[in-house]
């Protein structure tokens, strides 16, 4: 009986110690159904050529911080379990980590932001505002302003007019070389290009008024587009090499053109003056009329203390209307809109004839417009609170950045058949909000 | 000039409740036998299996158990290369009974006090998941006094009363960002309470094929006066207001259980339940504020639950006057839908494996132990309104024992 008692127990205790060692041990597992694989393509060295987007530029500014969650540095990070190598971007020093400076969010009253330009760990080497060099060999080629016509500059002086362009050469190079002689020679083996919205946006964001002698402000013509980008891609894929393109965002899609609007300026109005009638804006035709929310008004009107201000309030009697280059009045709006469903077709239709992949920002930004929900996220196209865009309105925050790089990363995988893994989108912040009220 | 929105920030729902939350540990020899045993006048558990069958008990008896459980869940996004896994926190599902009546007499009263739904999950403040959930401790603990009696030598039916005490603590992450870049959080925290019944009929053919007829009622607990904290950055606290409240209503499902008891010699019997869990009751979840802001609505979330099931087999083998051997399998249907799976309940059909043995040192004291073992499939699933994109992997995981005294 005693035996017996003893090996009951000793049973009972093996039961015991055996199911908490199993429970312990045992992890679920999650299968990848597709494996690890670079697919048709090769990722070893990655060059990513765009302008502003493609840098990291954010809060009207380019900083440290926005560098390194540029989408390139993103999509170059997954790259590297599927064969990627290392990714070099012209990153600003630590202790000059603000690089030209940014807005930041100090304060939110009753909804009203109040943005304030960051000033301390500037990096600017001289008066003249010349930003720091970087000699090093760079992969991410992004530069903020640069345009698919200005990738060309006959005159290369554009080198030397654009400080983030001029910082990345030589002195020898300053004003002897243009974009599209720069990115050329780096013997990579796949590329990423996100350029042409600021040969419509630099026109658009100047209230479609094109300023004489500013390269920066025009138009470029379709045609020339075309040809222009196509002799982009003959440069990008000479080698053979495999890559992708982007599409150009609606200017619409983006806050700096949808947040100021004129029915929320009339009614700003009539709160304080009930005889508030209309809002008046001048056209690009020079024709006075009242404003409807299909005319854009840019976001910094916002904080210009011109509204309603002067014995004949600024924007509210027609002999006082807001000036043309405030206004992307809804003529230019389609006009604007012909040009980037223009430039689009000409980008995928080269694109699809050199069997690159593309990442259709255009369509990606327009559902981003309406809302999405990623990962437990709401991100939508609205100033400050719709997560995606930084505080200049037209610029991703590192949360809108790590959205963008899983639409390139899905591109991408979809075309050539690779695995690249996505970003996970809850690491990367939206607009930061001042702690104090 | 234009109002800043956060309403997206809380349109997402806050917690949902799942097969995953029935937690069906409520008596180590029915746990033995994957939760068969409805049909069986085993022991004092029958309280909760079937009030029907108490009546047949042979003695009077008190017993208390708990299964420490491991909620083993993992989650990978859809495109993703990393694997996440809950931290490993040890949820205490507990059953304490008490039955007594006169010897020889047709009547016997029960008490029960166990945890019929409960879950402790913890992916922790960074996982990517978190802007859905970050934690949620749920515990329902049921009260039921119950009354059995044996109408004839071969028929008992029994039914008690139930009080359901309800515990939550659910928190997520809110996608605002400190100047630090880290992220807002919500609390919710509350205690509610709810009524039911729990009702059985326990019949014994002529051949000893034992039969049973169980219906757990429905139990909507209602919290009220819940906190609800906010941690968000000072300039949004006037659309988070400090000091708020909430109140909820937690629909917990009805059970109906058709069981049969099936002795195959003296020392073996087999047992068969098969559950049906009226889960479509619950149809949205609705969160009431008490202050509420543009930014702080209430919310209402559908769930659109089905109805979910279960079929559970088991053996008792008394090996010996002393030693008893239990084993069991089943399967459970999920109720939730595709497009509603969340990482509170990442829930989805799953496979039942248990094993148990019962030790009776003397003729008043006994000692049962069993292991339970649930192998939830792998699901792929978007949540239709959080956006979660990824595959969830469950296994659950408890061992359990209990001592009984009986007279």
């Amino acid at each position: 009986m005693v035996g017996e008692f003893k090996m009951k127990k000793y049973i009972l205790n093996s039961f015991i110690a055996a199911a908490i060692l199993f429970a312990a041990a045992c992890k679920p597992e999650i299968e990848t159904p597709a494996g690890t694989t670079a697919g048709q393509a090769n990722f070893s060295k990655y060059i990513a050529v765009g302008n502003s987007l493609t840098s990291g530029y954010a809060d009207g500014g380019l900083y440290l911080e926005g560098q390194k969650v540029a989408y390139p540095n993103l999509i170059a990070a997954k790259m590297s379990s599927v064969g990627g190598g290392a990714f070099t971007s012209p990153f600003f020093n630590e202790d000059r980590s603000n690089g030209s400076g940014y807005l930041s969010l100090s304060a939110l009253v009753n909804g009203s932001p109040t943005l304030t330009q960051v000033t301390d760990k500037l990096a600017y080497r001289d008066a003249a505002k010349h930003l720091d060099k970087y000699s090093s060999e760079i992969q991410n080629l992004g530069i903020p302003g640069m345009r698919v016509d200005l990738s060309f500059d006959p005159t290369l002086t554009f080198s030397a007019a654009n400080p983030f362009f001029e910082r990345l050469l030589t002195d020898a190079q300053v004003g002897k070389t243009n974009y599209f002689q720069y990115i050329q020679g780096r013997n990579h083996t796949f590329f990423s290009i996100w350029l042409g919205n600021n040969d419509v946006l630099g026109y658009a964001l100047n209230g479609a008024v094109t300023v004489p002698g500013d390269p920066t402000t025009v138009l470029t013509d379709k045609v020339t587009f075309s040809s222009l980008y196509a002799n982009l891609l003959n440069a990008l894929t000479a080698g053979g090499q495999k890559g992708i393109v982007a599409t150009i965002p609606d200017v619409t899609a983006i806050p700096y053109f949808n947040t100021v609007k004129p029915s929320l300026l009339l009614a700003a109005a009539k709160a304080s003056n009930p005889a508030a009638q209309a809002v008046f804006i001048q056209t690009g035709t020079g024709a006075v009329r009242v404003a409807t929310d299909e005319d854009l008004i840019r976001l910094p009107f916002q904080s210009a203390g011109l509204f309603g201000q002067g014995t004949i309030p600024y924007g509210l009697h027609p002999l006082n209307p807001i000036a043309n280059s405030w206004v992307l009045d809804k003529d230019e709006v389609i006009k604007v809109k012909d040009y980037v469903n223009s430039y689009n077709s000409s980008i995928k239709s080269i694109a699809t004839s050199k069997g690159l992949a593309i990442a259709d920002t255009y369509a990606y930004f327009n559902q981003v417009k309406a809302g999405v929900v990623v990962q437990g996220i709401g991100i939508n196209a609205a100033f400050i609170s719709g997560g995606a865009f930084s505080l200049d309105g037209i610029h991703l925050t590192p949360r809108g950045n790590a959205v963008i790089a899983n639409v390139f990363i899905d591109a991408i995988n979809a075309k050539y058949g690779s695995t690249i893994p996505t970003v996970d989108v809850t690491q990367y912040r939206g607009v930061k909000f001042p702690d104090s009220k | 000039m234009k109002k800043i929105l956060l309403s997206v920030l809380l349109s997402a729902p806050l917690w949902v409740l799942g097969q995953g939350f029935q937690v069906n540990l409520q008596g180590q020899k029915q746990i033995g036998m994957a939760g068969a045993g409805s049909a069986l006048a085993l022991d004092e558990a029958s309280v909760f299996y079937n009030p029907g069958a108490v009546s047949f008990l042979e003695k009077n008896s008190v017993s208390a158990g708990v299964n420490p459980l491991l909620f083993k869940s993992a989650f990978k996004q859809t495109g993703s290369n990393v694997t996440e896994n809950v931290k490993n926190k040890i949820a205490p599902p507990f059953e304490f009974y008490a039955v007594w009546g006169p010897k020889s007499n047709k009547w016997k009263l029960g008490l029960g006090v166990y945890t019929p739904f409960g879950g402790l999950v913890d992916w922790g403040n960074d996982w990517s998941g978190r802007y859905a959930l970050t934690s949620l401790n749920l515990k329902a603990i049921y009260f039921q006094p119950t009354l059995s009696i044996k109408i004839t030598d071969r028929i008992g039916i029994g039914a008690g009363f139930v009080y359901n005490h309800g515990d939550v603590n659910l928190q997520r992450a809110l996608p605002v960002n400190f100047p630090d870049g880290r992220s807002g959080h919500a609390t919710l925290e509350g205690t509610g309470k709810g009524y039911g019944w729990n009702a059985g009929l326990y019949i014994k053919t002529l051949s000893n094929i034992s039969f049973a007829l169980v219906h757990k009622s429905k139990v909507i607990t209602k919290l009220d006066n819940g906190t609800a904290e906010f941690d968000v950055p000072g300039s949004l606290r006037s659309s988070f207001p400090a000091g708020n409240t909430f109140s909820a209503e937690l629909p917990l499902p009805s059970t109906t259980s058709l069981g049969v008891g099936i002795p195959l010699s003296q020392s073996t019997t087999l047992a068969f339940d098969a559950s049906w869990v009226q889960w479509h009751i619950y149809q949205d979840l609705s969160f009431d504020y008490a202050s509420n802001t543009p930014a702080l609505a209430d919310t209402k979330s559908a769930r659109n639950y089905r109805d979910g099931s279960s079929f559970k087999l088991g053996i008792n083998h008394q090996a010996s006057e002393k030693l008893a051997l239990r084993a069991g399998v089943g399967y459970a249907l999920s109720p939730v839908q595709d497009g509603y799976v969340t990482p509170e309940a990442p829930d989805a059909d799953r496979y039942i494996l248990s094993a148990g043995l019962g030790y009776t040192p003397t003729r008043h004291f006994e000692v049962n132990a069993s292991f339970f073992f649930e192998d939830v499939k792998s699901r792929k699933q978007r949540n239709i309104e959080t956006g979660l994109d990824g595959t969830f992997k469950t296994l659950v995981y408890a061992p359990g024992i209990s001592l009984t005294y009986k007279w």
